[in-house]
């Protein structure tokens, strides 16, 4: 029997350590819950391997010949035994929650110096705004590299759900709650932002960009935003700015959202409904649901941007997306 | 709901399933209705959460309540409990004529308890609509609507209750010794009448 | 309302009058629900309207509250009455002289019988299993079409509303009118034999409740046809979401009242039949503990349901009467919802959990010829699980941003809850120790069990933990853990408890050669179909999403293939159990010599079950205790001969 404990035992342990189960992380908070991870998995491999040999052994040698009618010793109980098997799982759940405990505490402290980030949520998409920074908006998720970042979510309409899987953290945005959560980038590079709480149609598409810089390029970019965009046009600063780069890959903004259509050529589709361009993009901010783009479904673009930008705001994204100056 | 487990309880001598053995000093239809009313219970106590939840909980409740302009009438509602109190004697009443065989006593009782569940709702209803405000007033007065409402609810499946043992009652049925169709509505007509009194002091005086 | 005065023909099952003696529209049927249905309908819209006239608000025809009120509400109400689920209580308010019984309702002659309102426990259990098992099949078949979308990222055939629709239905099917309710069935069948009782403590109850759920299950369904489509919140519908959704949400709120009330009539049933029907000798230390499981379930049952009714109750409210429940601009309260939510939904999973123990216990302890370990234990355990349960609603909201200081206390709670579980495991293979197993198909579901059950336990362990949950909530972590532990779990105990008994249930036998198939392609494509599901929760795929990035494809069109060969092992339940049904060998009355006493009896059971109250005189599980003896049977044993 215990033979086959540890046959279950290794294969167990190899499913275990040859599949990537985890993403690398990307975080401090993802260090600790890996550890937390490895440390029930440990656990549970014991736990596992103790019942399949139990299991496996006994229907290997005390299975009944089919003509075998006799029955098996009349055994009632062990006190002993019940009692080791109450006792040892308590011990090792209590365990596992002391070192959870220990974790959360720790993946809840924001360290001296956080940086704040105020999270938007809305059917369905991000906005983000660092109020230190003087109040800068942006689309796109943008970190520095190794510095505690606390962001403060907010959801205008329903509940979704703030999760960066590469950094293990999740938080969900809540209406009329304010929800915080505490994340440190440890790697350099791009990664995505998804809504994990079940919020409507887009809800398989709300997503967003993650950008972890160096400290340079974040003081850098965060400079360039303040600058009323640092873009040639304040168009360009509202597209980045109100979360149309979430959805939309448009060239001269650098994005390259896959939610909504491309919108390089909106000439062209302008053209097929036989409009002016910019007065089909305007109509395409305030009413969405008016014409929908081919291949694309209604209600996932935000019908709310008449109200939250101005008229002057949507003329400025009007003129910046049909390129006319 | 229950005339066969009362049977077997009690040997029905007559082809059929034989009886059952009863392994209870409590009879089944009793214990039934208890346990009914233990999951009443627990409805009202989710309502009451939702109370606890918009009014405690809440960040962002308003530290006055109900919040101003608005009021309860407290009033009014003190008067109503003082009839479900009362109507519950009467109930009791009945129930003891009853055993006593006196039937008018048992018929007066019902009618007289009846009569005060009415007159409760129909002032409840009239509260509603003086109250000053509506179910689109703002969580203070969902919760308001939402607990008297449910327990206006059951006042009424209580009524229902009631008037039923009553037809029986003036049909001739209901003996000393047989008498659980009196007994069960009068249980519950107490516990809706409990109820009130916890909805009351936590909707109108806390 | 009981009627001593009637006591005579208390016993009585009927609808009171004899039926032949009225015409085919007011005789109870069918013909008689239609039109009652109908006419229930129209009074519910007129109700509304007329009110809404009379107070002077606009729209007088208001259809969300016409489609709550008349059509899921009363309608309903008159297809029951129609049926004659009301009949006899009628006759006895209405204080008329309730008909002497002929029985016509009690037991089934016909395989008519079993449409109609029929007051025989074990009839009504198998109208429980047939019914939950054709819901099974379609939100199964739901699963297929949503797992054909998935098969590749983007859009393939549908919508995400749609797909959300289906998903959600899935799971609403599965729980509500699945998995709860087959258990309900199976005890309905088993329990009061296993006591020694001739029937359930209230038969009318019994049958009204069981009618409650083609009721349901039908109106989640019906959703489909509301403007709009189906509910599409999942299963868990929370507020506020679920309260600005297209009409079909509302289907969901009412389906969940029906079908909550049907358990809990259920439930109390079975306490009263448990407390005051157990036969002579038979003390609550000599019940077999599937009984014991099915009272710890009805107890959880009984308080924990009317919880869900509530929170359903408030979504409906803000949608139908704009209060402001979950409204925080108007001082509601959102998480209200989830607290109340889980409050009921967590024990529901122990409910739909605890009656497989019970079945898999009994099934063990038989199978491996030995009294169960632990017996007392074993009950106790059960009792734990039941206190911990309420305390641990609130590991479903770890991330959902409740009050911090809950998060500790509640995930040590949870923890905890291993505990009990593993006693229960560790007894299991303790009876197995040295037993002469008899590996058939019941034992092999069993079995089968205890090692899945295992991994979805322990994979809800990895869960209550709050550092990982806060990665792996939401995800298809979560998606491995729920099918593991309830189809891993109670469907695969499902399946035991129905090879088990239906050679009562039936009469026959079905065929081992197709069991034992059935048993391994089940087990081996669900692993195949859900392990994987672990993986790319882990690596960030969010649960309930139509599209999802590019990188989980082939995974996704691995889990969809396995998903296809999983539905089809189903296939071959299906048809070994309505072969056997009609024309498999006649069973042994005990098949497996089991000691309990629904095995002393003929199979299937005479009507009443015993003709004399057996008189129980020991443990239930006695196996290999030279002359020990469960119970002394008189008459219904005699049968025995007789039949088979
Ligand atoms: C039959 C149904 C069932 C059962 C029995 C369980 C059992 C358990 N579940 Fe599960 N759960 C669900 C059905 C079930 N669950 C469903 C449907 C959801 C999703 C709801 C939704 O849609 O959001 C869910 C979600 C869910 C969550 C929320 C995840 C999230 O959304 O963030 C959590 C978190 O704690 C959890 C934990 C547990 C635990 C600790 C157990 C324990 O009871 C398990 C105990 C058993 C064992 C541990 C194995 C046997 C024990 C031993 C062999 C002893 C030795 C073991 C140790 C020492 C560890 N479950
Ligand atoms: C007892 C409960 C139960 C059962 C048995 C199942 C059974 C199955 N479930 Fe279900 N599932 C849930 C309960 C259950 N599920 C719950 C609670 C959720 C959460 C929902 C939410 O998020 O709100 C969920 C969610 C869920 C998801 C996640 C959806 C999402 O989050 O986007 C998926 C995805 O693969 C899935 C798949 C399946 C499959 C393939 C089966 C298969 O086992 C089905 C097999 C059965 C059949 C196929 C029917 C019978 C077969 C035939 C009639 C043969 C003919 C058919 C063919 C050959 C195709 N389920
Ligand atoms: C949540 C995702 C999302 C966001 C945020 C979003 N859009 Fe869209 N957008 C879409 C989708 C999906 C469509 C296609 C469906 C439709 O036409 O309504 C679309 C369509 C459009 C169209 C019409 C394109 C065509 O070819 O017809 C324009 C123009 C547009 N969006 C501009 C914007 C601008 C400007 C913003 C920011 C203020 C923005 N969008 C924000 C998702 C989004
Ligand atoms: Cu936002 Cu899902
Ligand atoms: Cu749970």
């Amino acid at each position: 029997m215990i033979g086959i404990g540890i046959v279950v035992g290794i294969l167990v342990t190899l499913v275990a350590v040859l599949i990537p189960w985890l993403p690398t992380s990307a975080s401090r908070e993802m260090d600790r819950i890996e550890l937390v991870y490895w440390f029930a998995t440990v656990m549970c491999i014991v736990i596992f391997a103790l019942v399949m040999a139990v299991l496996i052994y006994s229907v290997l040698t005390f299975r009944a010949r089919p003509d075998d009618e006799s029955d098996g010793p009349p055994i009632h109980g062990n006190s002993t035994l019940e009692i080791a098997w109450t006792v040892v799982p308590a011990i090792l759940v209590l365990a596992i929650g002391v070192v959870s405990a220990v974790v959360l505490s720790q993946n809840s402290s924001a360290g001296p110096n956080p940086l704040n980030v105020k999270v938007f949520a809305q059917q369905f998409a991000w906005r983000f705004v660092y109020p230190d920074d003087g109040g800068v908006k942006s689309g796109v998720l943008v970190l520095p590299l190794g510095r505690s970042a606390r962001f403060q979510l907010q959801s205008v309409d329903v509940i979704h759900s703030f999760w960066i899987p590469d950094m293990g953290q999740k938080q969900d945005a809540v209406p009329g709650i304010d929800t915080s959560i505490v994340v440190t980038p440890t790697r350099i590079g791009v990664f995505s932002l998804v809504c994990a709480e079940l919020c409507g149609i887009g809800h398989s598409t709300m997503r967003a960009q993650v950008r972890v810089v160096s400290q340079e390029d974040f003081a850098a970019w965060l400079k360039e935003r303040k600058g009323g965009g640092g873009e040639a046009e304040p168009g360009a600063a509202i597209f980045a700015s109100a979360g149309c780069s979430g959805c939309h890959a448009f060239t001269p903004a650098g994005s390259n959202g896959a939610i909504g259509p491309r919108l390089d050529d909106i000439a062209v589709a302008a053209g097929k409904v036989g409009k002016d361009p910019a007065e089909y993009v305007r109509e395409a901010i305030v009413d969405p649901a008016k014409v929908i783009a081919p291949g694309f479904q209604n209600g996932v673009m935000p019908s709310t941007f008449g109200k939250t930008l101005s008229a002057a705001e949507i003329d400025a994204l009007a003129a910046y997306l049909t390129g006319s100056k | 709901m229950s005339a066969h487990a009362e049977a077997v309880a009690h040997g029905g001598e007559h082809h059929g399933p034989p009886p059952a053995n009863q392994s209870s000093r409590i009879a089944p239809t009793v214990l039934g209705m208890f346990l009914f009313i233990g999951t009443e219970a627990m409805l009202f106590g989710s309502f009451f959460a939702m109370y606890f939840f918009v009014r405690v909980v809440n960040p962002d409740a308003s530290a006055i309540w109900p919040p101003p302009p608005f009021a309860f009438p407290k009033f009014v509602a003190g008067i109503n409990t003082v009839i479900l109190v009362t109507s519950s004697f009467t109930m009791h009443w009945a129930l003891q004529s009853v055993k006593r065989n006196n039937r008018r006593g048992l018929q007066a009782g019902l009618v007289l308890t009846i009569l005060m569940g009415l007159a409760f709702l129909l002032t409840q209803f009239i509260e509603y609509a003086h109250v000053g405000f509506n179910t689109a007033d703002g969580a203070f007065a969902s919760v308001f609507f939402g607990l008297t409402g449910l327990h206006g609810a059951h006042v009424l499946i209580g009524l229902l209750l009631l008037t039923f043992a009553a037809v029986r009652a003036f049909r001739g049925h209901y003996s000393p010794e047989h008498h659980h169709g009196v007994e069960l509505p009068g249980i519950y007509w107490h516990f809706v009448d409990v109820m009130w009194i916890v909805v009351y002091v936590t909707i109108y005086l806390l | 309302m009981s009627v001593m005065e009637h006591a005579s023909h208390g016993a009585g099952h009927g609808s009171g009058t004899p039926s032949h003696q009225r015409g085919i529209l007011m005789r109870p049927g069918f013909v008689r629900a239609a039109w009652c249905f109908a006419l229930f309908f129209l009074i519910g819209l007129y109700l509304v309207a007329g009110i809404r006239w009379i107070a002077g608000w606009d729209p007088v025809y208001d259809w969300n509250i016409i489609v709550i009120v008349g059509g899921l509400t009363l309608a309903p109400i008159g297809f029951l009455l129609g049926l004659g689920s009301f009949d006899y209580w009628l006759y006895w308010i209405s204080g008329r002289p309730t008909m002497l019984d002929d029985h016509a309702n009690h037991g089934a002659k016909t395989w008519k019988d079993y449409f109609k309102v029929n007051t025989d426990h074990k009839v009504i259990g198998v109208q429980y299993l047939v019914t939950t098992f054709v819901f099974f099949t379609i939100g199964g078949l739901m699963a297929m079409i949503f797992r054909a979308e998935l098969a590749q990222p983007g859009m393939q055939y549908m919508d995400t509303q749609t797909y959300n629709g289906l998903v959600s239905m899935h799971a609403a099917l599965m729980i509500f009118v699945f998995i709860i309710p087959a258990f309900a069935g199976l005890a309905n069948f088993a329990v009061p034999l296993m006591l020694g009782a001739p029937d359930m403590a209230f038969p009318r109850l019994n049958a009204l409740s069981f009618w409650f759920l083609p009721i349901a299950g039908t109106m989640f369904l019906a959703s489909f046809l509301a403007p709009g489509g189906a509910f599409a919140t999942g299963w868990t519908s929370y507020a506020p979401l679920a309260s600005e959704q297209p009409i079909g949400q509302v289907f969901f709120n009412m389906g969940v009242q029906w079908a909550g009330a049907s358990s809990i009539l259920t439930a109390l049933n079975f306490l009263v039949t448990i407390i005051t029907m157990r036969a002579p000798g038979m003390t609550f230390w000599r019940m077999p503990l599937l009984v014991w499981a099915n009272f710890t379930t009805s107890l959880l049952v009984v308080t924990a349901t009317p919880f869900i009714a509530g929170s359903q109750f408030f979504v409906m409210f803000d949608r139908v009467m704009h209060t402001s429940f979950f409204v925080p601009a108007e001082g509601g309260y959102v998480l209200g919802y989830q607290h109340i939510f889980w409050f009921y939904s967590h024990p529901a999973v122990y409910i739909m959990i605890l009656p497989g123990f019970g079945i898999v216990s009994e099934i063990i302890s038989v199978m491996s010829r030995k009294p169960i370990f632990g017996y007392r234990l074993m009950a106790i355990s059960l009792l734990g699980i039941l206190v911990l349960g309420f305390s641990v609603w609130a590991h479903h909201m770890f991330v959902a941003g409740m009050a911090d200081w809950l998060r500790v206390p509640i995930m040590i709670s949870t923890l905890l809850i291993a505990v009990p579980t593993g006693v229960k495991v560790f007894s299991w293979l303790a009876t197995l120790w040295e037993g002469r197993i008899q590996l058939n198909t019941p034992m092999l579901f069993a079995l089968g069990f205890i090692s899945m059950f295992v991994i979805g336990g322990l994979s809800g362990i990895y869960l209550s933990s709050v550092p990982i949950t806060i990665h792996a909530s939401d995800s298809y972590f979560i998606v491995a853990h729920i099918h593991y532990v309830l189809f891993g779990g109670s469907v695969l105990t499902i399946f035991a408890g129905i090879y088990y008994w239906f050679p009562k249930m039936t009469g026959r036998m079905y065929s081992e050669r197709l069991g034992k198939l059935h048993f391994w392609l089940t087990f081996v494509s669900f692993n195949l179909t859900f392990f994987p599901m672990h993986w790319v929760g882990l690596v960030g795929m969010p649960r309930r999403v139509a599209d999802y990035s590019d990188r989980f494809a082939d995974l996704n069109l691995f889990v969809t293939i396995s998903a296809f060969a999983l539905g089809a092992s189903v296939i071959i339940f299906f048809y070994n159990m309505i072969v056997s049904w009609s024309r498999g060998p006649i069973a042994d009355p005990n098949p497996w010599r089991a000691l309990t006493l629904e095995w002393q009896v003929s199979s299937p059971p005479p009507i009443f079950n015993f003709d004399e109250i057996p008189q129980v005189v020991g443990g239930p599980y006695e196996y290999g205790v030279p002359g020990a003896r469960h119970a002394i049977l008189t008459g219904g044993g005699a049968k025995q001969e007789s039949h088979a």
